[in-house]
């Protein structure tokens, strides 16, 4: 069990770093994981795909004794482990770096990164030792950071990066990054890229947990594909091609849905006018107008606080506006409850989908159910039965949903929380478009939902605008704006800096707006003093401007 | 050796860890332990617990002191429909002595001073003791919502005030005149719970809770209100964004969590000896006892009637036990304790899994 000297990385061991055989696990009636082979095979970056569901966090929970397998053996270096909690796994060499990362905000990034493995002097943490430390690992593997920067100030790419070193500082020979990419811009994401091709030169095995082809035939070199919690494809990355991963992910070829763009629009339906969000001199929302028509995809970019949750969340009511007004309908519906705001008219997907959007510990059901429960089928808005629901209507409409949204469940009385993302995103979603309601705000609508759901997503998506619906959609894939809006604006430091419409817009130029790079030509709407601080940092962080 | 697809994992050993993920394992363990610590705590002091919890069950379920029990199980019962209605939606009550002190005072300035025919004098206190408590609970809504201050800390803290304010009344102002203890005259006799038959103990008052009861229980799973305090308590942003008005939900529930607390301070008063008497709604320990069974219970409305059996086997029991074993009735207050203790572990340890299974 004591894993070999660090120094035999350097030799050609035959024993892969990993290899896990016969890998088993079950939750209830739930097989997660059936049988998976995987080896990786020292100093390489593997890929394990799959869609939402198919067992690949399970797996990796295994891998670092997150979770006991009821089947199959670990062997590390060639040598059957056993681990009974993650720090039997790093004391093994292994790292990871989670999709939600696990750091203290209020520490800096030095103490984070040092964090259980500190360098001590007489007893005590040697601070200037771990900023050491920190600057070394950094440089050598070309992860930028701070080390006395508070980790609360940093950017969601930043964390990440803190997230690496901490593995790094604790000798990890074998890094797993869990959906790395999730909450990084496009620039983030090639310097990340960049990190881990260095990593793995250095003789570091890297696994790169993700359901993002491009990423996966960007940076690694082998993949093994699941589905349904079994291996369904390996592959050299050389030989891959989207085509054949995609088969593998989901057992048929994807046609990509696209908005057809044939755009007879209607009437306004949603008016957001010079609305300002939060405090009025560091304002989340900062004087944003924009206007979605009936019949009409409005893409809202921007990388991840950037402003937009806040839009969202003062469209819905859960926040005020400081100023401005808001218009569903040509209805004014400011200072409204958002129950009212509801009633008017608004359906909300939510970017937040634990926090916000579902009840981990209630059923499919009755998270399918909120909103709909004081009208017919299930409650009643008038008469006797007013105020009172049929348990029964609500277990039957939740049963169609779940089959008319191919929601992957043991059943409706079962607790949203066991279900994958993915499938409590359908839930979700099935929730919101069902109230049929003349504006729908799309936030993050298919963020952690594999590539099959995806593209379904879309169609009702581009149905419910056929179908006249007025559509904000909030996202940070410029891809999947691309492909439905009709028109896109892009918000920057909580202002909206661009707007282009379907047929201007390329990935470069709303990349480069993201990203806070004034484009005068095509962003009239962008007054000068919008601009920000021209980006001379190598990779722009609009959010490090809040470090204080 | 590479190939093992079935570890032998015993079918027995997996039943039992899919047992003892039960619902209702962590309170049934809860009860179990804190009858382990008592036993401990019996034996330190040089007694024997199995005399002593002998004596507890003989005193509680001795078929000649059952009306007195059922009497008991009924205040229990609707204070622990005090506790439950707002730990529905996830706020905690703990001014319930303050509510059910206010209700009593409330039935008996109504019973006193009001001259009607029992018939209608008898639901008219009753009604205004919901009335006044329920207004008193429903004060720490808006405290809530305008002010952000608590409802677990509101409640606390205005709860001895309407004690100290009751108390008060009773010694200086409308108290019996001439009486060595604060109380209020004896309620006339058309100011009274009606029997039910030859019951000493028991009355009508018992009725009134368990309809109380099915009443939540029915508002609990078929309404829309019932089914809007169950997502408010199981994610309040979920709530909020689902269109739920949070602030108001919390005032129907506060208020009605006062109610029920003013309606079991109405019974007491307008039960055996038919007065309102300084201390002598509190020193029981309804409240406490109540809010234990709500969340032994979880606040389900099915469980209340069950858990409320267990304290109340251990007030009433606990007396008897001081008389024929020697140990001390402060004891039931101990084993209340440790079932709260450990249920609020529960709720740390559910936190940490959930953060866990997150990753």
């Amino acid at each position: 069990m004591t894993p070999p000297l660090a120094a035999a990385v350097t030799g050609e061991s035959p024993a892969p770093a990993v290899e896990l055989v016969g890998i088993g696990k079950r939750f209830g009636a739930v097989v997660a994981n059936d049988g998976v082979d995987l080896v990786l095979r020292r100093g390489s970056v593997h890929a394990v795909m799959g869609e939402n569901g198919a067992g690949k966090s399970t797996l990796m929970s295994m891998l670092f004794g997150l979770l006991k397998p009821d089947s199959g053996e670990i062997h590390v270096d060639g040598v059957p482990v056993q681990f009974d909690g993650p720090l039997d796994a790093i004391a093994a060499g292994l790292g990871m770096v989670h999709q939600h990362f696990r750091l203290f905000d209020s520490m800096t990034v030095a103490d984070n990164v040092v964090y259980g493995a500190e360098p001590t002097r007489a007893g005590l943490i040697d601070r200037r030792a771990a900023a050491a430390r920190v600057r070394e690992l950094s440089e050598r593997y070309g992860l930028e950071t701070e080390p006395t920067a508070v980790v609360g100030s940093l950017s969601a790419g930043a964390r990440q990066r803190v997230e690496i070193l901490k593995a790094l500082h604790r000798d990890a020979r074998i890094l797993i990054l869990d959906e790395p990419t999730a909450v990084l811009t496009p620039s983030e994401v090639t310097s990340l890229f960049t990190v881990i091709r260095r990593a793995a030169d250095a003789g570091t095995t890297v696994v790169l947990v993700t359901h993002k082809i491009h990423e996966v035939l960007a940076v690694s070199d082998e993949v093994t594909v699941l589905r349904d919690g079994r291996v369904t494809g390996r592959f050299a990355t050389s030989e891959a091609t989207s085509a054949s991963l995609v088969h593998a992910m989901t057992g048929r070829e994807i046609d990509e849905v696209r908005n057809p763009g044939t755009g007879t629009t209607g009437a306004v339906a949603l008016e957001v006018d010079h609305v300002t969000v939060g405090d009025p001199r560091t304002p989340a929302v900062h004087d944003v107008s924009l206007t979605v028509h009936r019949g009409e995809i409005v893409g809202v970019a921007g990388v991840s606080g950037n402003g937009q949750h806040e839009l969202v969340a003062a469209v819905l009511g859960t926040v005020q506006a400081a100023s401005g007004r808001i218009r569903l309908l040509g209805e004014e519906v400011g200072g409204r409850s958002v129950r009212d705001r509801r009633a008017a008219g608004l359906a909300v997907i939510p970017e937040d989908r634990r926090g916000e959007g579902t009840a981990v510990t209630l059923s499919v059901a009755e998270n399918v159910t909120l909103g709909h429960h004081r009208t017919a089928p299930i409650g009643a808005s008038k008469g006797l039965r007013r105020g009172w629901m049929s348990i029964r209507a609500e277990l039957a409409r939740a049963r169609e949903l779940i089959a008319d949204y191919d929601v992957r469940t043991s059943g409706e009385q079962q607790p949203i929380g066991a279900l994958s993302g993915g499938n409590a995103q359908k839930v979700v979603i099935a929730r919101e478009l069902s109230h049929g309601a003349p504006v729908l705000i799309a936030e993050q609508p298919t963020q952690g939902v594999d590539v099959g759901a995806i593209e379904s997503i879309h169609q009702r998506l581009l149905d419910y605008r056929a179908g006249g619906g007025a559509v904000l959609l909030v996202s940070h894939e410029i891809s999947e704006l691309l492909a439905l809006a009709d028109r896109i604006v892009v918000m920057y430091s909580g202002r909206v800096v661009a707007e282009f419409s379907a047929a201007e817009a390329t990935t470069a130029r709303i990349g480069a707006a993201m990203a806070g790079a004034a484009e005068a030509a095509a962003a009239p709407e962008a007054a000068p003093d919008t601009a920000p601080a021209p980006a001379d940092t190598p990779a722009p962080e609009p959010e490090t401007d809040r470090t204080p | 050796m590479t190939s093992t697809p079935t570890k032998p994992q015993p079918r027995a050993r997996r039943l039992l860890a899919t047992a003892l993920r039960h619902p209702a394992v962590v309170p049934l363990g809860a009860v179990v332990l804190a009858l382990l610590i008592g036993a401990v705590i019996i034996a330190a002091a040089g007694l024997d617990p199995l005399t002593a919890y002998a004596a507890v069950l003989e005193g509680s379920l001795d078929p000649r002191q059952l009306d007195y029990t059922f009497s008991v199980w009924g205040f229990i019962c609707g204070m622990a429909l005090a506790a439950a209605i707002p730990l529905r939606m996830g706020e905690f009550n703990l001014g319930g002595n303050g509510q059910m002190v206010l209700g009593g005072l409330t039935a008996a300035w109504v019973a006193l001073n009001v001259p009607l025919p029992g018939i209608l004098l008898v639901p008219l206190a009753v009604l205004a003791a919901a009335i006044v408590a329920g207004g008193f609970g429903a004060l720490s809504a808006p405290l809530a919502t305008r002010f952000g201050i608590p409802i677990i800390i509101s409640t606390l803290l205005l709860s001895p005030i309407a004690v100290a304010v009751v108390s008060y009344l009773l010694r200086f102002q409308i108290g019996e005149a001439g009486s060595a203890v604060a109380q209020t005259p004896r309620l006339p006799e058309q100011g009274r719970m009606w029997a039910l038959g030859d019951l000493s103990y028991s009355n009508t008052g018992l009725l009134v809770i368990i309809a109380m009861m099915v009443a939540f229980y029915v508002v609990d799973s078929r309404s829309a209100v019932g089914f809007e305090l169950r997502v408010v308590g199981a994610n309040r942003r979920f709530g909020a964004y689902g269109g739920v008005r949070v602030g108001r939900l919390a005032f129907g529930a506060m208020a009605a969590a006062g109610a029920a607390a003013g309606i079991v301070g109405a019974i007491i008063v307008m039960s055996s000896p038919y007065r309102l008497i300084d201390g002598a709604l509190i020193s029981p320990g309804y409240t406490f006892a109540g809010l234990a069974a709500a969340l032994l219970a979880g606040g389900r409305p099915a469980l209340i009637p069950v858990t409320a059996i267990l304290f109340t086997i251990l007030q009433v029991g606990g007396a008897s036990m001081e008389r024929s074993a020697d140990v001390p009735r402060q004891l039931s207050d101990v084993l209340q304790g440790v079932v709260i203790v450990v249920l609020a572990l529960r709720t740390v340890l559910d936190q940490r899994r959930t953060e866990r299974s997150s990753a």
